[in-house]
């Protein structure tokens, strides 16, 4: 193989708990920095370089001075990759996309609101092409570790789409419907390895949505499972808010 | 082959015998839920279970498992089947039903050597149902209530004791030098018919119509508007395929360490309800929605099986029907569509399309 890819990480809105999972994945895995040279990593390193080839960001798009930040990113970058569910769907910061915006930043900034600039929170697709995205709140290290692999291979990082309940029943876990919660594992894509169920509480949807999910049929058995319409609205929102709003969009 | 009698009294005394020499398999309690997991003490065994999560082809066909190893360096690969003697004990006679389907799948053709290997190691010891396990079985329509020819050793619970039918030399070697069990005496022949007499009033048939009925049913059925019900209300999201005795769709992924020098094949359990799966190079997918891949489950299971292998696919064990959180179910689906025959509705939908 030719010299190591070199590889940058950054940050946006996010509470950079993806880049730790990084870190943390070092642990079991010393042997990424043989494979690649990291050359920006304000988790971890001092240096700052800027001949990255391969950039992932963590965080979401919070304000317009962002945009040329990850424009930058991209213009460098070779391949850029979402590290975690900010990036890749906006994250629990897009909860407040239901809300009208200048009232969020009164509440939030209070009298001091105009001081700061924001505007709603977006994944970084939405504002560059985004070539990979690696999803999670926080993301899965072996799943990172995996991505890399592909992309030392050349190719890009690949997770199937399939429902959380997949991978939930391979492990024979106990529906968690069954033992009394609410989970949102048919309607979310799978690659944490069910760990949320797999330790007794509901999927929050921290990955994102399979493609054509059924979110009707998905109210429905919330509503059958105890959830008032309100409840239902607050559990598809706290990390799926741009993607349901995208979807009641186009209809 | 022969028939024994085995006091429960020394059913722990047999798993303790049997662990010595195998790995022994069984249902066992998990939150409320029954699971088939290794025995590490034969107290954990409950053989009076009413089912379990999944069924215990996992043991023949591994959730995920390795096929081959490879090394890009050196350009070798090297197959990697595994087994391990194993004994699992407790298998229902549904169960039984749908690994007879998979033998006979996984021999026909190109012969699965992973499957084979599984499954020549195994000794299948089950057990026959006495009353019904769970609302949603419907064994009893399916003619899957009597166990098939392929057990090694079959258990009845006669009260105090185990009647043992021995089916095969590896059941028979199950028993060899274990002491604790005698030949039947006349009571104990009375006792194995009063019970087997009286089980069967106990199960009834849920399907509305003779099973040998289904496959043409399902013929009729192609243009159903039943299917795009479903399709509005299914989620998509597997469970009844993975729950299900006598699916055995798997998906095939390589995956190489960060050297980029050693890897693996390896296959993980699929299913036909996602939306990717049938999507082809290209991009095409051609079932596209969750009505065709709902009609392609059932199609499969009482159709498509039975022409294929001469054994219908479904077994009607009701794992599928209790995992939906749709409420889903084979014998509703069925006797809807049965329902829908006779009044004519079928023939006049497959004659509009």
């Amino acid at each position: 193989m030719s010299a190591k890819p070199k590889v940058a990480f950054f940050e946006f809105t996010s509470c950079e708990g993806c880049q730790l999972t990084v870190v943390d994945s070092l642990q079991d895995h010393p042997e990424l920095l043989d494979a690649v040279e990291i050359v920006q990593f304000r988790e971890a390193i001092s240096e700052k370089g800027e001949d990255y080839a391969i950039a992932f960001i963590e965080g979401s798009c919070s304000r317009p001075s962002d945009e040329p930040k990850l424009q930058a990113i991209r213009q460098q970058a070779a391949i850029v990759v979402a590290l975690g569910a900010c990036a890749h769907l906006g994250g629990i910061n897009a909860i407040r996309n239901r809300m009208p915006l200048q009232e969020v930043r009164e509440y939030v900034y209070g009298d001091r609101a105009e001081w700061f600039e924001t505007y709603e929170p977006r994944p970084i697709k939405d504002v560059i092409k985004v070539d990979a995205v690696i999803p999670g709140c926080p993301i899965d290290r072996r799943e990172f570790i995996k991505a890399v692999t592909h992309l030392l291979q050349g190719r890009m990082p690949f997770i199937p789409d399939q429902p959380l309940c997949m991978e939930c029943k391979l492990k024979e876990n106990i529906c968690v419907y069954t033992r009394g919660k609410v989970c949102l594992g048919p309607i979310t894509l799978a690659g944490c390895d069910a760990i949320c169920p797999t330790y007794g509480d509901g999927c929050e949807g921290c990955r994102g949505l399979i493609a054509n999910p059924n979110i009707e049929a998905m109210r429905q058995v919330m509503h059958e499972h105890g959830l008032t319409d309100e409840a239902i609205d607050a559990k598809l929102s706290m990390f799926l808010t741009n993607q349901i709003m995208a979807l009641e969009e186009a209809g | 082959m022969s028939f024994k009698i085995m006091p429960k009294a020394a059913l722990p005394d047999w798993v303790t015998w049997l662990k010595n020499r195998y790995r022994v398999v069984g249902p066992t309690a998990r939150q409320g839920q029954y699971v088939f997991a290794e025995i590490a003490s034969p107290d954990e065994l409950v053989l009076d279970y009413p089912t379990s999560v999944l069924p215990p082809k996992k043991y023949l066909l591994p959730q995920r498992e390795t096929l081959f190893t490879f090394d890009a360096q050196s350009m070798q690969m090297k197959a990697n089947i595994e087994w391990e003697p194993t004994v699992i004990l407790g298998v229902h006679t549904c169960d039984m039903h749908a690994i007879r389907l998979l033998d006979k799948v996984h021999a026909t053709g190109y012969t699965d050597q992973h499957y084979q290997a599984h499954r020549q190691h195994t000794t299948l010891v089950s057990i026959e149902c006495l009353s019904p396990c769970m609302e949603h079985s419907f064994c009893k329509s399916m003619g899957t209530l009597t166990v098939p020819e392929d057990y090694d050793l079959h258990l009845t619970d006669l009260g105090d004791s185990y009647g043992v039918d021995v089916g095969s030399e590896k059941g028979e070697a199950l028993l060899q030098g274990f002491t604790a069990i005698w030949d039947p005496t006349s009571e104990d022949y009375q006792r194995i018919n009063k019970v087997m007499a009286e089980k069967w009033p106990r199960f009834s048939y849920r399907l509305n119509f003779d099973v040998t009925e289904l496959p043409d049913l399902l013929a009729l059925s192609n243009n159903s508007s039943l299917w795009n019900e479903l399709g509005d209300i299914c989620l998509g999201c597997g469970q009844c395929t993975k729950v299900c005795p006598t699916c055995y769709c798997f998906d095939v992924r390589d995956e190489v360490d960060l050297s980029l020098t050693k890897g693996e094949r390896t296959r993980t359990w699929d299913s036909c309800q996602i939306d990717r799966f049938a999507t082809v190079a290209g991009g095409h997918n051609f079932r596209s929605t969750r009505a065709l891949r709902n009609r392609h489950r059932f199609m499969r299971k009482g159709k498509y099986h039975l022409e294929a292998y001469g054994l219908i696919g479904c077994v009607g064990c009701g794992r599928c029907a209790a995992a939906c959180l749709v409420h889903i179910t084979p014998v509703d689906t069925f006797n809807e569509l049965y329902r829908r025959h006779k009044k004519g509705e079928l023939l006049e939908e497959a004659k509009q399309a």
